[in-house]
């Protein structure tokens, strides 16, 4: 068992594997904002980032930052095209019903890929560096480049979000889409937009993990569990509230070691979703729930 | 015409047709009357798929040389296979066949644990001999009342050896870090037992969660115990997190896992520097066995692996179990298959050597391609090899075949 002198190393861990994991939870979050249902379909696209990452990455040469970028707009582009031609057709059928053809879509999406790439394990071309000491603290230099990394997407995101006409248009649908419809909001592109920056980020997400592990046609879906933890935690449909709620699983998930043993860590993010809906329905940062 | 002389003439004509039939037929063939059937069922789709069918060439390669030495019990041997689909009901549903229709006193070649569990009993109900490669300890438990053997070490046979080649290594100080998996805990149990008994130690044991991203934390935890070496119970995708994490850490201790943990793919996926001088561990066929070169020669293979070699020795002991017997019964192979393949007759080393032996009324020991081939009375092999290689450079080296 782990013992209190750790704590501040498990603090730090926790910080770094919360960031990595806030990612796709602003995605999954922004999308319910504006689109009104989980959208499960993220963790395929997790999937398609990391492997589109890989692709330029390895396949063509690119350096990580590049690479990143690429990530975000394919698995951006496949958001919109799976968003259109699937999962649009069944809101009007209710958000349960679209919750479960997400589901749906991500394994077949999840079998593309495997059907594209095979189910083997690949790495990104990056070598890997032994850890700095901070006295008695551990830290990864990746793992900071990819905190910071996945710290300037938020930042970027916010700024977007308070910004721009259409980060304005999009946070007056997610608030009152009868509002802003009258307002001459067109929602079908506003969807668009939070369907491409939701799901790219998911792929961007998805290749911050694959950097830091190794990716297969399973990387998402492994991960689609504490996401989801973190935005319900956080409270969905609230960016901020995906942060905090990321650091939150990352955070306690580790901190659990004091006291656990390590094979009950995936349950803290679940034990986190069931006190908060326990005690706050609306998650830490949620709005009243519609 | 009329229809008597229609008759006739037919009648006629079956007769001679009969005939002809006896005569084409060669002679050996008609000299041992109807066939020694046995059944085959090994998984020719599924995820067995890949060794499926080379176990059952495998089979049909020891069968072929018994039936050019003249056959069993003066009978040609004829294997009958289904493919059990890697899928316990496809499976069962052709052990039906198999028991019921074709009516076999053996059925050799079951490979994933759930299809074996799920066969055993339509084996041991029939009193039809059951011969298997799956791993799990919990199939020799199975009240098999005898007609079951494994030649596939169980985890506690492998654990076992496991510890004993790391403390042959000088290692005095062993960390596990054990996936969440029903063998961990028993492979821990195991492992630990006899580190201590050869002055060696198990200074803590882990069981991680698995698909999680990172386990630095883990990591840490092993560390503090300042291990010699640091075993990695797990599958590939966790495994090869643990190996970048303990490379970010500066271990600089030795690492062990199972071969399916660090595959070649996995050497692929990471860079050379964090893979370098693992070790990694796997069932071996007995490759200094004169039954290894026997079976080499009979399937023109450089290296038979291991699947192919039970497959042999499968084989080998059922007709020599059932030369022993003087009958093809699941019984007779049941209660002669220890006195075949143990104790102190002659060693032999194929099934033809073996039944040409026990014509002469001698005693006999097979020794097989896989292993030894002695089973204890629940049907687990005493002893196996275990092939050890060492990653250099991002790849395999043979270390040894112990």
């Amino acid at each position: 068992m782990t013992s209190l002198a750790e704590v501040p190393q498990l603090v730090v861990n926790g910080v770094m594997a919360g960031t990595i994991l806030a990612v796709p939870a602003i995605g999954l979050t922004a999308i319910y904002a504006v689109l009104r249902f989980p959208n499960f379909a993220l963790a395929s696209h997790a999937t398609i980032g990391a492997f589109a990452g890989y692709v330029a990455n390895v396949r063509l040469g690119l350096p990580i930052l590049p690479s990143i970028v690429l990530a975000f707009l394919v698995a951006g582009a496949v958001g919109v095209a799976s968003d259109e031609l699937v999962l649009k057709r069944f809101r009007p059928a209710g958000y349960i019903t679209t919750a479960i053809a997400s589901i749906a879509l991500t394994i077949a999406l999840e079998n593309l890929v495997r059907f594209t790439f095979g189910n083997e394990l690949r790495g990104y071309d990056l070598p890997i560096v032994r850890d700095l000491h901070l006295g008695t603290i551990r830290v990864g230099p990746q793992q900071l480049q990819n905190l910071l990394i996945a710290a300037i997407a938020m930042v970027a995101l916010f700024a977007f979000l308070a910004f721009t006409r259409t980060g304005k248009a999009m946070r007056a649908v997610a608030d009152n889409p009868m509002l802003a419809s009258i307002k001459g909001i067109n929602a079908d592109v506003i969807g668009r937009i939070v369907n491409f920056v939701g799901m790219g980020l998911a792929g961007f997400g998805g290749m911050l993990i694959g950097l830091d592990t190794t990716i297969d046609p399973l990387t998402g879906f492994r991960s689609i569990l504490s996401v989801f933890a973190a935005a319900v935690v956080g409270g969905l449909g609230s960016i901020p509230g995906a942060v905090l709620g990321a650091l939150t699983v990352g955070i306690g998930e580790e901190l659990c070691l004091l006291f656990l043993s390590p094979d009950y860590r995936s349950a803290i993010g679940f034990v986190a979703i069931l006190l908060v809906l326990t005690l706050r329905p609306r998650g830490i940062l949620g709005q009243a729930a519609y | 015409m009329s229809e008597e002389n229609a008759k006739s003439r037919r009648r006629f004509l079956q007769a001679s047709a009969g005939l002809a039939v006896a005569a084409m037929t060669p002679a050996i063939v008609r000299a041992q009357g109807t066939p020694l059937q046995l059944g085959v069922l090994t998984p020719l789709t599924g995820a067995g798929g890949f060794d499926g069918p080379r176990m059952a060439k495998a089979m049909q390669a020891v069968i072929d040389e018994v039936n050019a030495a003249g056959g069993l019990l003066g009978r040609k041997v004829v294997l009958v296979v289904e493919d059990d689909q890697t899928n316990p009901e496809a499976a069962v549903r052709g052990a039906r066949k198999l028991i019921d229709v074709t009516k076999v006193p053996a059925i050799m070649g079951t490979w994933a644990s759930a299809v074996t569990s799920a066969v055993a009993p339509l084996c041991w109900e029939s009193r039809t001999f059951l011969t298997t490669v799956s791993g799990a300890d919990s199939i020799t438990k199975l009240p098999h009342q005898g007609y079951l053997i494994r030649t596939q070490p169980n985890n506690h046979l492998q654990a076992g050896k496991h510890a004993e080649f790391i403390a042959s290594l000088g290692i005095r100080r062993c960390y596990m870090l054990s996936i969440q998996a029903p063998f961990s805990q028993p492979t821990q149990d195991r492992a630990t037992e006899v580190l201590k008994q050869l002055n060696s130690q198990m200074v803590g044991t882990l069981i991680y969660d698995k698909d999680k991203t990172t386990y630095r934390s883990e990591v840490d935890q092993a560390l503090r115990t300042n291990p010699d070496l640091i075993y990695l119970n797990g599958y590939a995708p966790d495994v090869t997190i643990l190996l970048r994490d303990l490379y970010r850490a500066g271990y600089s201790g030795l690492r062990f896992a199972q071969s399916y943990a660090v595959t070649s793919k996995v050497l692929e996926s990471l860079p050379p520097e964090v893979t370098e001088g693992v070790i990694t561990v796997q069932p071996s066929a007995d490759v200094s066995s004169p039954a290894y070169e026997l079976a080499k020669k009979r399937l023109s293979l450089p290296e038979p692996d291991s699947y192919e070699t039970q497959a042999t020795d499968w084989a080998s002991l059922v007709s020599l179990a059932i030369a022993h017997a003087k009958v093809a019964t699941g019984e007779g192979i049941h209660d002669h298959v220890r006195r075949i393949s143990q104790g102190n007759g002659t060693k032999v080393y194929s099934a033809t050597e073996g039944i040409k032996l026990l014509a002469q009324g001698k005693e006999i020991n097979y020794e097989g391609a896989s292993g030894p081939c002695d089973f204890t009375d629940i049907g687990d092999i005493v002893d196996c090899k275990f092939r050890y290689n060492k990653v250099v450079g991002g790849k395999f080296q043979l270390l040894k075949v112990a």
